[in-house]
Order: C-alpha cells, then structure tokens, then sequence
C-alpha cells in the first residue's frame, strides 16, 4: 500500500526534477551571473515579463554571435515593485548570487537597491524607472531610458500648440510621481499654463470615482496621470466611465499593451524616447527583425532599453575577456568609462558622467490600440 | 453638487464592497475558520466571467459559469484544506497558512492563464451620463444597488426562515447541540462554505465591468472583507453589508474634505476607531470575559 506521506515526496521529486535540472546545467562553472530585479507578480508583475522579454532576445544573440568565452547565467528575483522588495532582491543578487551586473527598473526599487549595489560594487542598469533623482544615484547606477523631467520637458512645447494650458494631475505619491508634480509646477508657467489640481494616490488605491469628481472640479484642458502597472488602467478607464472627457496625458509607462489595448485609452497622449524601427544600422535592424518573428508583434521602448541593457553588458564583458581582465564590478564600470559610446538599438548611447543616457524624444497617440508619433 | 457626486460613487463602491464582505463574514460566522482564500474566489469568479465575456458567450451564461466555479471552489477548499487541518487539531495559523498559500496558487495560475496585466469586461452601464449639472451616473449605479438588496434580501430570508438557515447560524455557537437536533455540522459547513462562495460572485461580476481585474486582486479584496467584518461585527452578515457600504462612502466624502491621498485610509481609520471604540463592531454581542 502506497502512503501518503510516500505518495507527497514522489511527486514532489517529480515536480522538482524537471525544474532541477535546467537550473544545475546552468549553474556551470565560471557562467556570468546576471541578476534581474524586477516584479514577477503582483499588480505591477506585467513589466517584468517586458522588461525579461527584451533581456532574452539579447542573451539570444550576444550567445549566437560567440561574444564572449563564457556561457550567461541569468539569476532572477521579485522586487515586487516595491522599495523593501528591491532591497531584498538586490541584497540576494549581490551577497548570494554575486552578480557583478543587475538590471532592475522603478524608480522606488532602484532607489533602494542601489546603496546595496554600491557597497558590493555591483553595475546596476535601469531602463524602466524614469524618477529624475535617479540620475547620479550612484557611480555603479546607469540608466538606458531618459528621465521623467525628460519627458515633461518634451510634452510641454506640444501641450503650448494644442493650447492645452490648464492640468490636472493624477500622480501616485512616490519619487516618480513627486518628480512629474515638480516637473509641470515649474515647466507650466513657462508655456503660459498652469496646474489647476494636482491629487496624489497611494500605489494601491483601485477606485478613481472619487478622483474623477474632484478632477472633473478643477476644470482643466487636459488630464496628465503619473501612476505605473495596473493602477494605470484603472485611472483611465474610470476617469473615462465618471465623465472626464478631457485628453489624458502620461509619460512612457503608459506604453504596455494593457493600457493601450483598453478602448478607454483611444487618444491618450504619452511621451518618450524615439523609437524608430526603420533605422538601418545593424543592431536595430537585427533586433527588429528577429523581435517581430519571436514575439509575431512590434517592439516597445522597454524591449528597446533591456535589450540595450544586456547588449551593454555583452559588449563590456567582451572588451575585458579579450584584455584577460576579470569581469567584474569594478572593471565593468573602468570598461564602461573608457568606452563611453556604444552600438545599440535606436542607435550609438552616449553615457554622460552622471549615468544617464541622452536620448531624442517624441509624443505619441493612441490609435486603434497602438502607439503611433504625433511629434 | 461635488458632495452629492462623492456620495453617489460612495454608494456604488459600497455596495460592491458589501457584496465582497458578506460571503466571508458568512462562512467566518458559520464555520469559523479564518477563509482567507476567500479573496481567490473572488478572483476566480472574476476571471471566470471575464473569459466567457471574453469568448463571446452573453454576460448570464458568465456569471453563471463564474458560480459554479466559485461553488466548487469554495466546497473544495472545505473538504480537502479545511476538514483534514480540523481532524488533525491544526492551529488557526495552521488554517491561515494553508489558505493563502492557495490563494498564492491561485494568484499564479490565473496569471498563467490570463497574464499579469490588468482586464476588464467593457459594458456600456459603466458610463456615466450627466443627471444633474455635475452630477454624473451611470447604469451600473442602479445595478450594484440592486442586484445588493435582492442579494440581502434573499440570504437574509434563508438564514432567518429556513431550518438550514437557522441550522447555519446555530453551527458555530453549539455543534454538538445541532447533532442533537439531528443536523448534521459537516453538511452545514458544506451549504457555508458553498452560500459563502456564491455571494463573492456579484462582486467579483460588478468589479470585472467597474474598476477591472488583475491576478494580485485577492489581496485587496480580504482587506475590504476583513475590515467590513471587524466593522459589521465578527460574524454577522447585515453587519458585513453596511460596514462594506460604510467604507465605500467614507473612502469617497472624505475626499471633499481632504486630500485625495486619504480616500484609501479613511476606511481604515474607520476600522482603527471601531477596534478601538466598538470592538463587538455594529452588530456584534460583546463578550464579557
């Protein structure tokens, strides 16, 4: 007779095989360890398979080009897309782990991550948290994605020739959302506009009837709204079902399929890098390419900036393998300062001391589902 | 008129969050066991009914299906998590542990299923028409409210007027006495625990169309579901209903009043000044130890 007790480890080990076995194959000797840092579950969890997709795509190729002499053993971890998540994430990857090179996004995570990365030397490369004090957060903290006052300052000179002047402002009350507030509170004058209501939210809040009433009040022109992950949805359609008929307005975190595709989303304006698929240089043409036969669809900026993130770190481990020198933290970032420019997607990424990455931006417009330039 | 407005959509949340609370204060008053899988039901309605509407099939057929899922669920966490912890002795945190590691699994397979980014059932009710000068409200305000009583109404009848019903309320003050009566407590925690799951149902419909659905969506409803109960009274069901209504229009007024950052917190003010104030809560017996 079979016990339970039996019966539970047998399938344990049967469920634990198959999952053994690919992590033992790869835990080879002398792999470079990759940590990701980015949510896998919960409300904000949709960025991380993104963000992990345009990882891959790089991984696929930096291995098919031979780039380098040692294999890449990519190590995850949930940040849950919280400041306490990104701390524990970041404290495994870097003490456990010990990856040399993490790629992580929010501006809240990264925030908390990086005193972490910077105590154990270890490279962290954002290319999703657009917090404008993410720039020169640390020396070891890079980003690949241009910053929020980035993006405001691009969307103001539109907002003047729409003669949209009044806004109300929906922002989540984290460094990302602060960052936007300040942003329009100093760049609107400016332009001859002003912010006529400005209501913050906490990262958890669903329920918008309340906000829509008070947003509706203030009379604006146009409805900016800095939140992230599923929140975002939930702002749009119910500002949209409670009676603002205003344009809404946000920055690239609007970009993921789940908002675009809501019908609620049909005109909502968002800034961002440039992203121009039909450039001709090697790296973006391959990248586009193979991107639309895997994933049978266009890529997006994120794809874009973790795409670029990896590359970055293919490109300086190649440089250092070739010179004998152990890839490590510290010789990543010298590698990183002596080069400086780099072949990436959209094309060369010119770093600035600071760790930003100046990039060209552009507005677009939901159409049918999809994001198309409007400027 | 801004005040008018914030009551209204404090009514319309309300009354979802009512329908959200019931069914846990339900089973809790019945059973006692802390169900916090409850919050998966309600997920897995949610999603049920999404798919179908997803699949073209009318929004009747989707509920429909959305619960016999909740049932079955409901029933089979009672049978195969609950009754073997009870017949072992386990703990309430053996219990406890047990039931949000299901509502963990859940979480993951609706998001294998169904990804990880937001959904919501597009219904033209959700769309709010100007009644008033600044006053805007949709269709879906009449529906919440209604399918809430009649929802009331028709447990409230069972519970007081049928001897199931008052066999379910007696099960958790005296099971061995219910024996007697010749009722049997492992039937009676069968109809809670299938009663308890049926009512996450409405809600999970109304916020599949409203506010929309996302695989961590369990976690917010056992917040709303735990402090509707501690308000209401630990185990009572008009108690769960007008706590959940309570903390709708709370979250809402106080917005008129202060800043739009509090909304979510005012409940839990609410919930601070009952345990600190009223612990039996609304309709609860105080306990004298």
């Amino acid at each position: 007779m079979l016990h339970r007790r039996s019966l539970l480890a047998a399938t344990a080990l049967g469920l634990a095989s198959p999952l053994a076995a690919p992590r033992l194959a790869r835990a080879q000797a002398g792999a470079h360890v990759i940590g990701t840092l980015f949510p896998m579950a919960g409300p904000n969890a949709e960025y991380g398979g993104i963000f992990t997709s345009g990882i891959q795509l790089a991984i696929e190729h930096i291995t098919a080009d031979k780039m380098l002499q040692r294999p890449i053993d990519l190590r995850a971890q949930d940040s849950q897309g919280t400041p306490q998540g990104g701390a524990v994430g970041m404290t495994k990857l870097a003490n456990v782990d010990r990856a040399p090179y993490v790629l992580l996004g929010f501006t809240g995570v990264s925030k908390a991550a990086a005193p972490i990365g910077t105590r154990n030397k270890t490279v962290m490369i954002n290319g999703g948290g657009v917090g404008p004090d993410l720039a020169e957060l640390s020396p070891y903290f890079w980003n690949v994605i241009p910053l929020v006052n980035q993006e405001v300052q691009a969307m103001l000179p539109w907002l003047q020739a729409q003669k949209l002047l009044k806004i109300a402002l929906v922002y989540v009350d984290d460094p990302l959302g602060t960052g936007v507030l300040s942003e329009l509170k100093n760049g609107l004058p400016g332009i001859g506009g002003q912010l006529v209501g400005s209501f913050s939210i906490p990262p958890a809040t669903q329920q918008f009837a309340a906000i829509a009433a008070r947003v509706r009040d203030s009379k604006p022109d146009a409805v900016y709204f800095a939140s992230y992950g599923a929140q975002q949805s939930q702002i749009v359609k119910q500002l949209r079902d409670n009676g603002v008929s205003q344009p809404l307005l946000t920055y690239s975190g609007g970009s993921i399929p789940s908002v675009q595709a809501l019908p609620e989303a049909e005109g909502l304006v968002l800034s961002g890098q440039a992203a121009d698929w039909t450039r001709e240089d090697p790296v973006t043409k391959r990248f586009v390419t193979d991107w639309r036969a895997k994933h049978n669809s266009e890529p997006t900026a994120y794809h874009q900036n973790y795409y670029n993130g990896m590359r970055l770190f293919g490109l300086l481990a190649q440089g250092l393998e070739k010179a004998g020198k152990p890839v490590d933290g510290e010789n990543l970032r010298e590698e990183w300062l002596r080069v400086k420019r780099f072949a990436l997607v959209g094309g060369e990424g010119v770093f600035e001391e600071r760790g930003t990455m100046s990039m060209p931006m552009q507005i677009n417009q939901v159409r049918g589902g999809r994001s198309q330039k409007i400027a | 008129m801004l005040f008018l407005q914030l009551l209204v959509s404090g009514i319309q949340t309300g009354a979802i969050y009512a329908l959200t609370a019931a069914g846990f204060a339900l089973i809790f008053g019945a059973t006692r066991v802390f169900h916090v899988a409850h919050g998966a039901t309600f997920a897995l309605a949610g999603y049920t009914f999404l798919a179908l509407s997803q699949a073209g099939f009318p929004w009747f057929l989707g509920a429909g299906a959305a619960l016999v899922v909740a049932v079955a669920f409901g029933l089979f966490m009672d049978f195969f998590v609950y009754r073997p912890i009870q017949r072992h002795e386990g703990s309430f945190f053996t219990v406890f542990v047990a039931a949000f590691g299901m509502s963990i699994v859940v979480q993951s397979l609706i998001e294998i299923g169904f990804g990880r980014g937001f959904a919501v059932v597009a219904s033209p009710l959700t769309r709010a028409h100007e009644v008033l000068p600044g006053l805007y409200l949709a269709d879906i305000f009449w529906v919440a409210i209604g399918v809430a009583l009649v929802m009331f109404g028709a447990v409230t009848l069972f519970l007081e007027r049928t001897r199931l019903g008052i066999g379910l309320r007696a099960l958790s003050e005296n099971p061995e006495l219910l024996r007697a009566f010749g009722l049997s407590s492992r039937r009676l925690s069968m109809v809670a625990f299938g009663l308890g799951s049926a009512l996450a149902v409405p809600g999970a419909v109304l916020t599949a169309v409203t506010s929309g659905l996302q695989p961590a969506i369990s976690a917010q409803v056992m917040l709303v579901s735990l402090a509707a109960a501690v308000v209401g009274g630990i185990g009572s069901l008009r108690g769960a209903a007008l706590a959940g209504l309570l903390l709708g229009v709370v979250e809402n007024l106080v917005v008129s009043v202060l800043d739009t950052q509090w909304s979510a917190a005012a409940g839990f003010v609410v919930l601070f000044a009952f345990i600190l104030f009223k612990p039996s809560g609304l309709f609860g017996q105080a306990v004298a130890r």
